[in-house]
């Protein structure tokens, strides 16, 4: 390829720079209040965390450490290294009074959000690998039934929008099978996508030379066995790339987990926005931090690739 | 050169009337009878479509037959209570293509049957393998990926990756189609070592010299039927069969 004009670079910067004035202009326009300077404190908290009671009780102060005993009865509960102590030995507190303080820093709710959002992405992922495998295998099944079901599975799931799937496994699976929001989130992420991860093994395992699976089977391994050690492993390595296109799509697709009662990353930029009336602030930091997420796998991605177009 | 067998040697690969009638209507087969005999090295030709790829594929089951009966060593091989794994085991395929497997070495590619179908150890299955490929000369290229070997190396592999099951009869299906010309050689001498061993090979080949130096029988094959078959030298000399005849003004040199 011929080296462009440079030109090009800096009309390129041009627009951006233009786009960002024009945005800047609109707030001026409806004389938003910018506070940037309030978005540190959703990520980390310096000024220490207040310890509440959980339930109304008797405390038992010792040195750092309170001991609570529930009024209506229970097991005592015990809260260690309380670095500034609010109450005295023997005090009744009631529900949600404050029994002190712990320094140091603590995350804030946008950085506890994008450790849910990480753990869920993380769960849902392992479940669509294996779901897609099951799945994707059964696409090729010799096995009439077989085919048939991953089929309709992968066309249900892939025909029907996320947030109406995520609408029935938390209000009407959820409810029934009394499932709470993380595994109900879990459980409609993998299934939405293992269907797209079926449909990636499938066309992985087709992708595989015909003559792999006949070597196999010449030399006496059975179907399954030519399947695990031969057409699999070269199906995975083809696979790779847009396995890793999908993680990144279902990093992006956990923020509708938010409708499910399930502080995310989207849902604490929710709860911020609704107490502070600053959403443009929280919404660009939420992207930021979506695109970070995102934008690190893909940088890995682009590495597996490299990787393996060298094997 | 050609090894002689003894006449009375009994009957490996015993092929009756075998038809084949693909879905859509093309007769592949029609009604083919074919012996082997134990030690005995027998080339199939004929002009491409002929069916003789398709014939020998039908000897391990890697293609189903419409009517007839294939047995090896008295087994029926298309019968559906025959456990086909087993009898490909007693039977090797070589293949035109290579089919190595490209995700494993050299070596690996050789032990894996043996460990995952004889549940041979992996001490055992190494040393086996050791052997083989030092066999076909290409000890030194154990550790290799099939994609660093020349298309001559992948095909000896290849052998030895059959050989390493022990078969009783190897079947080679235009091993030598997909070479480089002067890649040819070496595993035409691969393959005739392995004749003068005594092992039992069905091998559908381009190669008249190879037929007429190696073979005990070559077998003319033309529209899915066996027209002709005979001792290499009546095979090449005395061709009183038209398409037979026509064939060989083709094929072989003026």
């Amino acid at each position: 390829m011929r080296p462009a004009n440079p030109a090009w670079r800096l009309l390129t910067v041009a627009l951006v720079l233009l786009i960002g004035a024009g945005l800047y202009w609109a707030t001026i326009k409806v004389n938003y209040q910018w506070r940037w300077d309030r978005v540190p404190e959703y990520l980390l908290i310096t000024g220490g965390e207040d310890v509440l009671s959980p339930v109304d009780g008797t405390v038992a102060v010792q040195g750092k450490q309170i001991t609570l005993t529930p009024l209506l009865g229970g097991e005592p509960q015990t809260f260690p290294e309380i670095d500034v102590v609010q109450v005295s030995d023997g005090e009744i507190v009631f529900a949600n009074n404050t029994l002190g303080k712990k320094s140091g820093v603590t995350p804030g709710p946008l950085l506890v959000g994008l450790w849910v959002t990480l753990q869920i992405s993380a769960w849902s992922l392992v479940f669509a690998l294996i779901l897609g495998l099951i799945a994707g295998l059964g696409r090729v099944s010799a096995n009439p039934a077989a085919r048939d079901m991953a089929a309709i599975y992968v066309e249900l799931i892939r025909g029907t929008p996320l947030l109406v799937q995520m609408f029935i496994v938390y209000f009407f699976l959820g409810t029934v099978l009394n499932l709470s929001g993380f595994v109900a989130g879990v459980a409609a992420l993998s299934v939405f996508t293992g269907a797209y991860v079926a449909e990636i093994i499938r066309s992985g395992i087709e992708g595989v030379a015909k003559g792999q699976m006949e070597a196999a089977r010449s030399l006496g391994m059975s179907h399954w066995q030519a399947m695990r050690h031969i057409v699999l492993p070269q199906a995975f390595r083809r696979s790779l790339p847009p396995l890793a296109g999908q993680s990144i799509n279902l990093i992006k697709d956990s923020s509708l987990v938010s409708i499910m009662a399930l502080t995310d990353l989207t849902k604490a930029g929710r709860e911020i926005v609704a107490s502070t009336f600053s959403p443009f602030e929280v919404w660009f930091t939420v992207a930021l931090m979506y695109l970070l997420l995102t934008g690190l796998l893909s940088i890995y991605v682009r590495k597996l690739e490299k990787k393996m177009a060298h094997d | 050169m050609t090894k002689t067998i003894a006449p009375d040697a009994e009957v490996l690969i015993d092929a009756r009337e075998v038809s084949k009638r693909y879905p859509n209507g093309t007769q592949a087969l029609t009604k083919v009878s074919l012996q082997v005999r134990r030690g005995e090295v027998v080339c199939i030709v004929g002009p491409s479509g002929s069916g003789k790829s398709t014939l020998l594929r039908t000897i391990n089951a890697m293609e189903s037959i419409s009517s007839g009966e294939v047995t090896m060593d008295g087994i029926s091989v298309h019968h559906p209570k025959t456990n086909l794994n087993e009898v490909r085991t007693h039977a090797g395929m070589v293949f035109q293509q290579f089919n190595l497997f490209p995700h494993k070495t050299a070596l690996e590619n050789v032990m894996l049957a043996p460990m995952q179908v004889l549940k041979m150890p992996v001490e055992e299955a190494r040393e086996r393998a050791g052997k083989l490929l030092e066999k076909v000369g290409l000890a030194e290229k154990a550790q290799s990926r099939p994609s660093q070997l020349s298309g001559g190396q992948q095909q000896r592999v290849a052998i030895a990756r059959a050989l390493a099951m022990q078969p009783r009869v190897m079947l080679f299906d235009e091993p030598t189609s997909a070479l480089d010309p002067e890649k040819v050689g070496e595993v035409l001498e691969v393959m005739k070592q392995l004749a003068l061993e005594g092992m039992t090979m069905v091998v559908v080949t381009h190669e008249m010299g190879f037929a007429r130096a190696v073979a005990n029988r070559v077998v003319f094959m033309d529209g899915g039927e066996l027209v002709y078959q005979d001792a290499p030298e009546a095979f090449f000399s005395n061709a009183q069969h038209e398409r037979l005849r026509s064939f060989l003004g083709q094929v072989l040199p003026h």
